[in-house]
């Protein structure tokens, strides 16, 4: 069997399982947060009665193992369950479409940081120590060190307030769709940037100060490669590597965990989704939202990782030295 | 006028760090001839890298650059960096130390190696695969086609080297610089190396710098030799005057410092150079051996710099045989024997090893070692030697119990010790201590000198008094001829042979009756080295400690066992005493290993047997003799097809081979 082949379905099998364990903790957690779902449901002024009807015709008195395997048996049949809050809508209903935005908005906040903090780190890596490297150190360092919610307010204000280039909140009008609004996603994709932009331009620089100064660079120059050849050719290839990894480890956050960004600019997003679901206890979307942001996470880790090995000749073909 | 090909003249290369201004290359000036082939030889730190780089216009940031290097009459010094491309890898080809870590990872060797063509002779890439080929055939490696094909790290160490060198001979250089290509690899290896090497520049006529730190590949390449020492050129001239009559002190210390055939461990101590070479700031003048030769007088100074002593032979002193010093060899080279100290010896068995294997891997089962059998005296020293690959150090790591054998039995004293470390009694782990081989990695960098030898007296022997530990640490260290001052420094702070020197007293501190020695000697130089197998020796006559002593280099192996045991492909070859391991009936393995040791004597030049072809490979179970594949003596068929039977020579002394011992 091809190893990538092997390696998918490695990566596949050990998915279900983290999938399984995260579930139950998932359940675990939420089963111990204070609060009864079914008083939540009829509010503060329901009778007694009232409430244990309630638990009865939901079988919330049931033992939490049998609760546990219900829910996940409906889970295995595409069915994620009603949202409390909303008054019995399907999350099926809310969810996807949520989905789709955040997936819209980290494709574009990606499209936005990979290659201009790569490109950028590149340059830094091959200029070190001279000005070059410093600005862009420097604004790397400046970035990161600004979380989102202060980034996002500073962009707000030059760009939506003063400069009235794009619109102050990124919200969809009712009745319309996303495809109609793009111009929503840029200061939010902007602000996920300038949390991005420091990380990965300076793991690029300094694994390309490595890759620079190893054995397999100096042999090139001294077999009178041109500079800009031995830069694209020799080292790019290998000075990738750590930042796929670090790229990949952060594009589970990219899709599900935005939720500081959503919150701010108020994008429909799933990471608004999972905010309001807390604010309001609704523990089916809770869950929900909590079990996919985990597949997407694990889905992203295993995308790196068969992206590293396609890179990298010493995984991809078994043998070898070390 | 001028029939050189390189010339360098008054070359000065100094380095700009936080501690101020380093000269790590002074008053240089050389020459190299068409198609002459010079050899420079020095301990590291002694300039002979910086020299080179210079030559290729390649350094550092901080350094800066005085003098001048003509290639073929132009000052290579004032070319550009955009100038400077047209000459590396056309004119000037280079061969690095390590092959590994100087191919590309990421790009096949095929790639690799056509882009040189490519760039220099504009070729395109059907006619620069087609240079390729001819290039790496030229090199004797079987289907070019296939290798060119392959990434580096598919392909062995001994390959790869040769795949540099093809790299290197591509555009047919007028010289190629080589920076100890054949260090890391194997003696074996290295014979066939130095062989295309020579072969090489009888087909293309090239003019070659070959730089070494062992003479005995000094001598098989080099026809001019060029001795450094501190940046400076401290004695050059041909090769046969170099070496019969050195006349610096350092190069006559430097070559009695290597072990070679005839020096054994009862009969002399190895000849030693005290210190290291120390940086050297920009502004110190002076002879900068002085602070370690043995030769030393207060006027030799005032007669010091380099001259010509005789038609071609330059030297900057000239007091190697002065008499009015008496040889420091002479006086202290009478080595502790066993039967001064504690009368002859009584053997008792220390460790018996029954049918050990291991296995490594699941699905590719790697048969690392392959059913061994053999005992340990107590008190005395087994040298275990063989080609890299071959298993001897995990034999060494399975008694120390670092693996856990997949099969056999490990006997310690009586007891059974099959078993890794964590399940080892107390007694058994201060019993069998551990010296690796590079000391920079195996000692905590955040514990001093003190801490590190504390914690096995602390742990196994249950020394607790912290005055009493203070106390033996510091005996300890006088043994391994360390100062009291060592107690608080830090491994960065000391040298390679310092470093090891802590870790052979960290070993020594809790008594134990057996250490392993993983090539304890390899990564250091040869003055150090002899150094320290010099006090390996005594420490051994001493404290009657039994070594199992890993190594690739017989001659080190050769001046400190008294048993031998010649490995290959996980199996045992030959084993017996010292003396009858070395002197025929070989072996054809063992035969092989001697020949290819390059000979420190240029009047004793001998060509290796050269071993064609691969170790076996290890994922599959050998059939027949494991060596068959590359044996210059094979009897027949049934080499391949059966495991050769034990040869018997005496009661100490076997071998397993086809060949009938009255032929051999």
């Amino acid at each position: 069997m091809n190893r990538i082949t092997r390696l998918v379905l490695q990566r596949l099998g050990s998915l279900l399982a983290t999938l399984v364990i995260m579930s139950f903790i998932i359940f675990m957690l939420v089963e111990i947060m204070p609060g009864d779902v079914a008083q939540m449901i009829l509010g503060q002024s329901a009778t007694e009665e009232a409430v244990a009807a309630l638990r009865e015709a939901r079988g919330l008195n049931d033992p939490v193992l049998q609760r546990y395997v219900r829910w996940v048996g409906a889970l295995a049949t595409g069915d994620l369950g009603e949202s409390i809050y909303m008054q019995g809508v399907a999350i099926n209903s809310i969810l996807w479409r949520r989905v789709g935005h955040s997936l819209v908005l980290a494709l574009a906040a990606f499209i936005l940081f990979v290659p201009l903090s790569i490109f950028l780190g590149v340059l830094a890596g091959v200029k070190e120590k001279k000005p070059t490297d410093s600005v862009i150190s420097f604004f790397g360092l400046a970035t990161m060190a600004l979380p989102e919610f202060v980034s996002g307010v500073i962009l707000i204000t030059v760009f939506a307030v003063t400069l009235d280039w794009f619109p102050i909140v990124s919200v969809i009008p009712i009745g319309e769709t996303l495809f109609g609004n793009l111009d929503i996603l840029v200061l939010p994709a902007l602000s996920i940037t300038f949390v991005m932009f420091g990380y990965v331009s300076r793991m690029q620089r300094s694994s390309m100060i490595s890759v620079m100064n190893s054995d397999y660079v100096r042999a090139a120059i001294l077999k009178g490669m041109p500079r800009r050849y031995v830069i694209f050719r020799h080292a790019l290839k290998n000075a990738l590597l750590p930042t796929i990894t670090i790229i990949g480890m952060n594009m589970g956050w990219l899709f599900g965990g935005l939720v500081v960004v959503e919150t701010l600019f108020g994008f429909p997003g799933m990471g608004s989704l999972l905010m309001t679901a807390i604010k309001t206890r609704d523990v089916p979307l809770i869950e929900a939202c909590v079990l996919l942001i985990t597949v997407i996470y694990s889905l992203s880790t295993m995308v790196t990782d068969i992206m590293y090995s396609y890179l990298n000749p010493r995984i991809r073909y078994q043998g070898g030295q070390r | 006028m001028n029939d050189n090909i390189l010339d360098i003249e008054n070359l000065h290369v100094k380095f700009k760090t936080f501690d101020g201004l380093f000269s790590a290359v002074r008053n240089v000036s050389l020459s190299i001839g068409y198609d002459e082939s010079i050899g420079i030889i020095g301990e590291s730190g002694c300039g002979k890298s910086t020299l080179s780089f210079s030559i290729m216009h390649y350094l550092a940031q901080n350094a800066s650059v005085e003098g001048s290097i003509r290639f073929k009459g132009e000052d290579l010094l004032l070319k550009s960096e955009r100038e400077m491309e047209k000459y590396r890898g056309d004119r000037i080809a280079m061969v690095f130390q390590n092959p590994y870590s100087s191919l590309n990872p990421a790009l096949t060797i095929g790639f690799q190696l056509d882009e040189v063509g490519m760039h220099h002779q504009k070729l395109n890439k059907k006619e620069a695969r087609e240079a390729t080929i001819a290039a790496l055939r030229l090199m004797n490696l079987g289907d070019p086609k296939s290798i060119a094909r392959r990434y580096p790290h598919q392909v062995s160490g001994g390959i790869q080297q040769r795949i540099c060198i093809a790299m290197a001979i591509l555009c047919k250089p007028d010289l190629m610089i080589l920076d100890e290509p054949t260090t890391a690899l194997d003696v074996t290896t290295e014979a066939v190396i130095l062989d295309s090497i020579k072969d090489l520049r009888e087909k293309l006529k090239m003019s070659l710098m070959y730089i070494s730190h062992d003479m005995g590949v000094i001598n098989k390449v080099a026809e001019h030799v060029v001795v450094m020492y501190n940046g400076e050129i401290v004695e050059r001239g041909p090769k046969q005057q170099i070496f019969e009559h050195p006349l610096h002190p350092y190069t006559r210390a430097l070559i009695n410092c290597m072990p070679r055939g005839s020096v054994v461990k009862e009969k002399t101590k190895l000849n030693t150079i005290d210190g290291y070479v120390k940086m050297r700031g920009a502004e110190e003048t002076g002879c900068p051996f002085a602070d370690r030769c043995d030769k030393r007088t207060d006027t030799c100074e005032l007669s010091y710099g380099i001259r010509e002593v005789s038609d071609r032979h330059w030297a900057a002193c000239d007091r190697a045989y002065a008499t009015d010093i008496p040889d420091s060899t002479a006086v202290k080279l009478i080595p502790k024997k066993r039967e001064d100290v504690h009368g002859p010896l009584q053997p008792k068995e220390l460790l018996k090893i029954d049918g050990l294997q291991k296995i490594y891997g699941n699905r590719r089962k790697v048969h690392a070692v392959n059913g061994i059998d053999f005992s340990v005296q107590s008190g005395s020293v087994i040298g275990i030697v063989g080609e890299s690959g071959c298993g001897k150090s995990t034999t060494g790591h399975m008694v120390s119990g670092l693996h856990v054998p997949t099969e056999g039995r490990i006997l310690f004293d009586g007891t059974d010790i099959t078993v890794g470390w964590r399940k080892r009694s107390k007694e058994t782990l201060k019993n069998i201590q551990l010296i690796f081989q590079n000391p920079g990695r195996s000692l905590n960098p955040s514990h001093t000198v003190e801490q590190i030898i504390a914690r096995p007296m602390k742990r196994l022997a249950h020394i607790d008094d912290r005055g009493k530990r203070r106390t033996m640490i510091i005996d300890m260290l006088k043994k391994v001829d360390l100062g009291k001052e060592y107690l608080s420094k830090k491994p960065r702070q000391l040298s390679g042979g310092e470093q090891q020197r802590v870790a052979i007293a960290r070993a020594l501190s809790i008594s134990p009756e057996l250490i392993v020695c993983d090539e304890p000697t390899s990564a250091l130089d040869v003055s150090v080295q002899a150094s320290v197998l010099n006090l390996l020796n005594d420490l051994q006559v001493e404290t009657q400690v039994a070594y199992m002593f890993i190594s690739h280099d017989l001659n080190v192996i050769n001046y400190l066992s008294d048993h031998i045991m010649v490995m290959y492909a996980g199996k045992i070859c030959e084993y017996g005493k010292r003396d009858e391991v070395m002197a025929p009936p070989f072996h054809p393995y063992t035969e092989a290993l001697l020949s290819a040791v390059p000979e420190v004597d240029p009047t004793k030049q001998r060509t290796a047997i050269a071993l064609g072809g691969q170790l076996p490979d290890p994922t599959k179970k050998p059939k027949g003799c494991p060596f068959a594949g590359r044996c210059h003596r094979q009897v027949g068929e049934i080499c391949a097809r059966e495991y050769p039977p034990m040869v018997r020579i005496s009661d100490t002394h076997y071998y397993h081979c086809h060949i009938d011992p009255t032929d051999a």
